[in-house]
């Protein structure tokens, strides 16, 4: 290069190779800082545009046959959780749930709600009965209550405010506690 | 790009429009059907339990879900728009399988338009200069003693000269050029310099043999191969040898008038042209039916029929493998298709039986009845329904005459014997509680 650069030849253009190198360079180290401060995949509070809004309607026939509707503000802390017998972590979250019942029937401020996912009614039935679920547990044949929550796998739990919006929406299994946390927190901003 | 070749870059220029036209499918002029909206919208909307797959092709029960929405939608009088929009309300903007041109995702829009026209602007910017220096570059020792030359253009190509030589001791210094040649550019541009010097004192051209060669084939190639950008650039390149005097072509062809050599670059223009046009009425002939959302290169999809036979195989094989929850939804996912499918009646029926015995649930017990009913009233020759009905019959009402009837029936359709081995328990219980002969097929057990 000082040979050329001496020659008096176009030392600039033979500097294109560095720039675009370095172009490069500071395009990768922008990449990577924004992938390295973006939240990580696997929290369990996951982006829905649901969160914020009016929860859709909640409504339909049980597993026992009857009709269900909760009421658009349903003055209450709802969880409403999506299930299947054969999901694995709905197996290993469906005592927490069943611990959130009943610490809550006694207060009354929350209550649950069951929405069978991908499943058939008689597998969620046997599993809701050997679980010990008291609450409501809708049958939702055809998926149309999954598609307005949009829930794209079980287990997915939404938590619905006293005035009827979404304040949460999780994709992994709950524990009673992270349900008690989020109430806790919806409420504090709330207030 | 030179004379020569351009007839063939127009060709193939006017290949790639009209073939980018045809792509876009901007010419199809009959509105698309419901059922074609459907599954252009299908196509672009991602299965919401799947990996990577569009709900069109799809047999997930969430995508059979969203398949239906999106046509009552469509029946309810939606456009597609609203469509998109009603979706990733619910599920987000990763449901479409396109990333949205909002926020970072915009990125992805845009950095292919950036790429290509960063691309454009180099390309534009080199055959700019490259056009430059072979202009200055053409006239050799033969047209510079015809006139006397404006100084100021004399000057350009002294500089043009000297910084070729300068560049060529650059490049060789930076081991880019072979020694050789390194020596016959040095000696070609020498030549050359001393040949403007010559010119400018009115002095005739030196008669080096390969300056008059250099110059005679420069003077031709000014007209005929004026924006060869690599012309004089490369001596090994093309019919030029190392001394950069021309090898393979005479010097002495006229420039202008098209030569032998340019007519068959016209000939191969005309025909790349005419085989262009062919293509493009042949693609226009059978292509024509492509439904919006269609990959234009096609896509392997299965014919419904097909899609249910695999869909039922795959829910037997989680059957045998006992996963009874994932088969039932399999079988239920086709009957939510063909309501009337008489396989899926049948094992979604048995499989509602078993569960509902086993959480004695009357009502299950209840549905898997009517689907057996309704099976063996598609296909009465079914032997697996008429095993499934006389079971039920037996255990549930205790109607053993019932049951002996179905299991003759079911005898009667020529079952594989694995089948009958396995159901020869309830045969005989039946028989036996009905107080008949148990079929010898069945064995004593």
């Amino acid at each position: 290069m000082t040979a050329g650069a001496a020659l008096g030849t176009g030392a600039a253009t033979r500097h294109t190779a560095r720039w675009v190198a370095i172009g490069v360079l500071v395009v990768a180290a922008g990449l990577i800082a924004v992938l390295a401060t973006r939240p990580p995949a696997s929290v369990t509070e996951v982006q829905s545009p649901l969160v914020g809004k009016p929860a859709p309607p909640v409504r339909g026939v049980t597993l026992t046959g009857a009709g269900y509707e909760l009421p658009r503000e349903p003055g209450i802390y709802v969880v409403v959780n999506f299930f299947a017998s054969w999901c694995e972590p709905c197996q290993q979250e469906g005592p927490e749930l069943v611990r959130f019942q009943y610490e809550h029937s006694r207060s009354g401020d929350a209550s649950m709600v069951g929405v069978v996912f991908d499943d058939t009614v008689g597998a969620a039935r046997v599993y809701q009965s050997t679980l010990g679920a008291s609450w409501p547990t809708l049958a939702d044949t055809g998926g149309a209550l999954a598609l307005s929550f949009g829930v794209r796998a079980p287990p997915s739990t939404f938590v619905i405010a006293p005035d009827g919006r979404v304040v949460a929406y999780i994709v992994a299994p709950v524990t009673a506690a992270d349900l008690d946390r989020i109430i806790a927190e919806a409420e504090a901003s709330h207030a | 790009m030179t004379r020569r070749t351009f007839p063939l870059w127009t060709a193939l220029g006017a290949v790639l429009v009209v073939a980018l036209v045809i792509g876009s499918g901007v010419l199809s002029s009959s509105p698309p059907t419901a059922a074609q909206r459907a599954y252009a919208i299908e196509s672009v909307v991602r299965c919401p339990s799947c990996e990577d797959l569009s709900v069109a092709v799809s047999s997930a029960p969430t995508a059979l879900t969203v398949r239906a929405t999106v046509r009552q939608l469509i029946a309810e009088g939606r456009t597609d728009r609203q469509v998109e929009d009603y979706l990733v309300a619910r599920y987000g903007s990763s449901i479409v399988l396109d990333p949205p041109a909002s926020g970072w995702s915009l990125v992805v829009w845009l950095l292919p338009l950036f790429g290509g026209a960063a691309a454009l602007v180099v390309l534009g910017v080199v055959l700019v200069r490259r056009r430059g220096a072979v202009a200055t570059d053409a006239p050799g020792p033969a047209d510079l003693g015809a006139a006397s030359p404006d100084p100021v253009v004399l000057e350009e190509r002294r500089r043009f000269l000297t910084q070729s030589l300068a560049d060529a001791d650059a490049e060789y210094l930076a081991g880019d050029l072979s020694d050789q040649d390194y020596l016959a550019l040095r000696q070609r541009d020498m030549v050359r310099l001393a040949a403007l010097d010559a010119g400018a004192a009115g002095v005739p051209a030196p008669t080096d043999p390969s300056a008059g060669e250099v110059g005679a084939q420069a003077a031709s190639d000014s007209t005929a191969d004026a924006t060869d950008p690599d012309r004089g650039r490369a001596p090994s390149e093309g019919n030029r040898s190392p001394d950069g005097s021309r090898t393979g072509a005479p010097a002495s062809s006229t420039p202008g008038r098209p030569t032998r050599g340019h007519r068959s670059w016209w000939f191969l223009g005309g025909a790349v042209a005419a085989f262009g046009a062919a293509l493009i009425v042949a693609v226009t002939l059978f292509a024509s039916h492509r439904l919006p959302g269609q990959t234009s290169t096609g896509s392997i999809s299965l014919s419904q029929g097909q899609q249910v036979e695999q869909t039922l195989n795959q829910a037997a094989t989680l059957e045998n493998q006992g996963q009874l929850g994932q088969a039932a939804q399999l079988y239920q996912s086709v009957l939510n298709s063909h309501p009337d499918n008489e396989v899926a009646l049948a094992q979604l029926g048995w499989l509602e039986y078993q569960t509902g015995r086993q959480g004695a649930s009357a009502s299950l017990i209840g549905d898997a009845r009517a689907k057996l009913n309704r099976a063996v009233q598609l296909d009465p020759g079914d032997y697996a329904v008429r095993l499934y009905l006389g079971t039920v019959l037996l255990q549930q009402d205790g109607d053993a005459a019932g049951a002996v009837d179905q299991f003759r029936q079911f005898l009667a359709d020529n079952p594989p014997a694995t089948a009958v081995q396995q159901a020869a328990g309830e045969l005989r219980a039946a028989y036996q509680k009905a107080g008949l002969q148990v079929p010898p097929q069945v064995g004593r057990g």
